[in-house]
């Protein structure tokens, strides 16, 4: 197979484990492009891309742009502070400015969940979510996948990986137990009780209140970032009692009886979900993850637009 | 004028002609006779293959915005639309803007349909200008026709319940409850279920309802006064209900067709014509509903008909407002259930429904009042977004094929057949 069976990448939901395997398969090569003298491919040349963020992101967005250059598109920018698109006009309005302007494809992120699907109902040109709300944010479970692949190997069959921190408001966490599934993994999540959703075990994750245990049955830990701009109101009282029940520092690291891999979507709140010497240590792939993001955002882009008549 | 339906099939559960084929007359305002074969001369004679006839069809809980949203719905594009669907009686929600908080207001309503086949019977708000302070004038208001009390989705603290419930009891009317604690769902889009986990949205909790259900119960029995519930959509309001009911409490309860027809799995495409307050529940809720509808338990159905207009529905999913429109569709809709027969739904939107509000009602006979639904429930057509007189089209049912329609109605001398 060398074509996905979506037309726009909305979430991993979509996806199937071919086009999982197929993403991972191209961005092989497109990682040993980026680590050549010189790092750019023409594929893109007859290609623009608009990125639109609706909503602050530094890394994400970083992301992409490189993605893009390295596959020699042609981009445009534009992002826009959530205080200014909460009357909601902007999207529908955005969506009329984006026909106009004829691009082929659009990365966005946004506020509201279900903002990408909204966005790809409406417009010709191709979609990539890079983050909708509290829904789904697929290319970073895909570089998140792609990096526990790379560290222990092809085969996730048996693999155990937890997710700890905000489940609630998390789209890496949904994405991520999207992906994990459909290649094989067990998922666990883990965070206090009130920001783990009721009804999450109904998508065949376990759930575990308690960072030891969940550490101690897990290979792979992937701490999330506690995002309080997310919250709508208090669901703990204090990042330092969050940090007291569910951070993780280097003396329970050590206190494990094997040595698991320590992952973060970023950025990280040093000293609260981990402190420093365990995103540091040489069991954190954070930025190998960070690296792995260029390389998927460029499969991912690169396979939407082999989709598009040239 | 007088009108002959031919060969009709009489649906009137507690009438002498249920489920008979007869042929009826009509003189102005009276069923003058009902016989196997008439051949008196009439203005107008009505022969349609399978036509039914049943008491008109009332939805007592539709959100017409007039006065002051009357681009959305206003009185008399509400009364086409409620006719198209069968009714010759709405009630009409008092949170508009103004809201209906004296007699004036009501009045106003009322008026509006003075020279239309279908009534108004308007709620008044709960409380003076809906603002949740202070009781309002409930005998002034019942005087000129408003027939119970509510303030909306907006809730009432406690005390104002306890006093709403206590004084009700001076005026031989109800409160009308919409029973949700806001603190407990925030800024909830959808049910707490798999949809909420997997679509991101905030999650309304079932316990965000029945603890509201529970307070209101126990404030009810405490004043030894009346209360109707509207929009139940949980099992657990519908238990704590039916025990209420068997312990002597004046509880009655109604339920929107859409939490009949629909589950939680709608909103999983982020449609927001779907987004519904309160939100479509899980099929477990939707059995319990339906079977709570056949033990009485929920004593009607309504539409909750609720006009948006695009700019406030075609957006992303948790900016469009709650609501859908559904009074021109009700009788479609309910044909989508599974588990209720034609008595059933006569029944949920005809007959209790006046009982519970106290309008007048009597079983078809010779020389009872024509107040009368004819209809095909077998009729299949598609449904076009121009077939619906709602000012407003979020509906989403349009573009869709749907089976049963009302034909026309007949009520206070006034004809309206709108299919032969």
């Amino acid at each position: 197979m060398d074509n996905l069976s979506v037309k726009h990448i909305i979430g991993i939901e979509d996806l199937t484990k071919a086009d999982i395997e197929l993403i991972f398969k191209t961005a092989d090569n497109f990682k040993q492009v980026i680590n050549r003298p010189i790092k750019k491919v023409p594929s893109l040349r007859d290609i623009t891309i608009a990125n639109l963020f609706f909503e602050n992101s530094t890394r994400t967005r970083l992301s992409f742009e490189l993605a893009e250059k390295r596959l020699s598109a042609d981009i445009v920018n534009f992002s826009a502070a959530s205080s200014s698109v909460k009357k909601g006009e902007t999207l529908v309005d955005t969506v009329n400015n984006i026909l106009s302007m004829k691009v082929d494809m659009v990365v966005m992120r946004h506020p509201n969940p279900g903002a990408a699907k909204f966005l790809s109902e409406r417009i010709g040109a191709k979609v990539i979510n890079a983050g909708d709300g509290t829904h789904e944010h697929p290319t970073q479970a895909l570089l998140d996948a792609y990096s526990i692949r790379e560290k222990h190997g092809e085969d996730f069959k048996g693999k155990k990986v937890v997710i700890v921190g905000d489940i609630l408001h998390s789209r890496v966490a949904l994405s991520n137990i999207f992906c994990l599934q459909k290649l094989g993994a067990e998922v666990m999540v883990c965070g206090p009780t009130t920001l783990v959703p009721k009804f999450i075990g109904e998508l065949g994750v376990k759930v575990e209140h308690n960072l030891r245990k969940a550490l101690e049955w897990c290979d792979v830990a992937n701490m999330l970032r506690i995002q309080l701009e997310r919250q709508d109101m208090k669901y703990f009282p204090s990042l330092r009692e969050y940090t007291m029940l569910f951070g993780l520092d280097k003396k329970l690291l050590n206190s494990l009886d094997k040595k698991i891999t320590i992952m973060h979507p970023g950025p990280i709140n040093r000293g609260v979900e981990i402190t420093s010497d365990v995103a540091d240590s040489d069991q954190s792939i954070i930025l190998q993850q960070v690296e792995n993001g260029v390389a998927i955002r460029m499969a991912v882009i690169y396979l939407l637009a082999g989709q598009i008549g040239r | 004028m007088n009108i002959l339906l031919k060969s009709c099939t009489i649906i009137d559960p507690e009438g002498p002609f249920h489920l008979k084929v007869k042929d009826i007359y009509i003189e102005g305002e009276t069923i003058t006779s009902i016989e196997d074969s008439i051949s008196l001369a009439a203005d107008k004679v009505v022969e349609i293959p399978n036509l039914h006839v049943s008491y008109g069809w009332y939805d007592a809980k539709v959100n017409f915005q007039d006065p002051g949203n009357e681009v959305k719905e206003n009185l008399s594009s509400g009364l086409t639309a409620a006719a198209l669907g069968g009714m010759t009686a709405v009630s009409v929600t008092p949170m508009t803007n103004p809201t209906l908080s004296n007699k004036t207001q009501i009045e106003y309503v009322r008026k509006k349909a003075e020279y239309s086949p279908v009534e108004i019977y308007p709620y008044g708000t709960l409380t003076e200008l809906g603002e949740g302070k202070n009781i309002a004038e409930y005998y002034d208001m019942s005087q000129s026709g408003a027939i119970g009390f509510t303030d909306g989705h907006q809730p009432v603290n406690a005390g104002i319940m306890y006093r709403a419930l206590l004084y009700m009891k001076n005026v031989n009317s109800k409160v009308v409850s919409f029973p949700y604690d806001y603190s407990i769902f925030g800024e909830g889009q959808v049910n707490e279920s798999k949809a909420s986990v997997l679509t991101g949205l905030k999650s309304i909790p079932n316990i965000a309802e029945y603890l509201m259900v529970e307070r209101d119960l126990s404030l009810t029995a405490y004043t030894e006064s009346a209360i109707h519930f509207t929009g139940i959509s949980t099992k657990e309001s519908v238990d704590l209900i039916r025990d209420a009911k068997k312990n002597g409490i004046q509880v009655t309860a109604d339920v929107y067709a859409h939490h009949l027809a629909y589950t939680d799995k709608e909103v999983l495409g982020f449609n927001s014509n779907f987004k519904v307050l309160p939100p479509l529940r899980s099929e477990k809720d939707r059995q319990a509903l339906i079977e709570a509808l056949k033990d009485g338990t929920i004593d009607f159905i309504c539409s909750d008909h609720t006009p948006e207009d695009k700019e406030n529905k075609d957006l992303e999913f948790d900016l469009a407002h709650f609501g859908m429109i559904g009074t021109q569709t009700l009788f479609a809709t309910l044909n989508n259930v599974a588990g209720l027969d034609l008595s059933d739904k006569i029944n949920a939107i005809a007959i209790r429904p006046r009982k519970v509000m106290k309008l007048p009602y009597a079983t078809i006979t010779a020389n009872s009042r024509a107040n009368l639904t004819i209809f095909d429930p077998k009729l299949e057509y598609s449904l076009n977004a121009d077939d619906l007189a709602s000012l407003s089209k979020n509906s989403p049912l349009i573009g869709k094929n749907l089976t049963g329609k009302a034909l026309g109605v007949i009520n206070n001398g006034i004809i309206s057949i709108f299919e032969d």
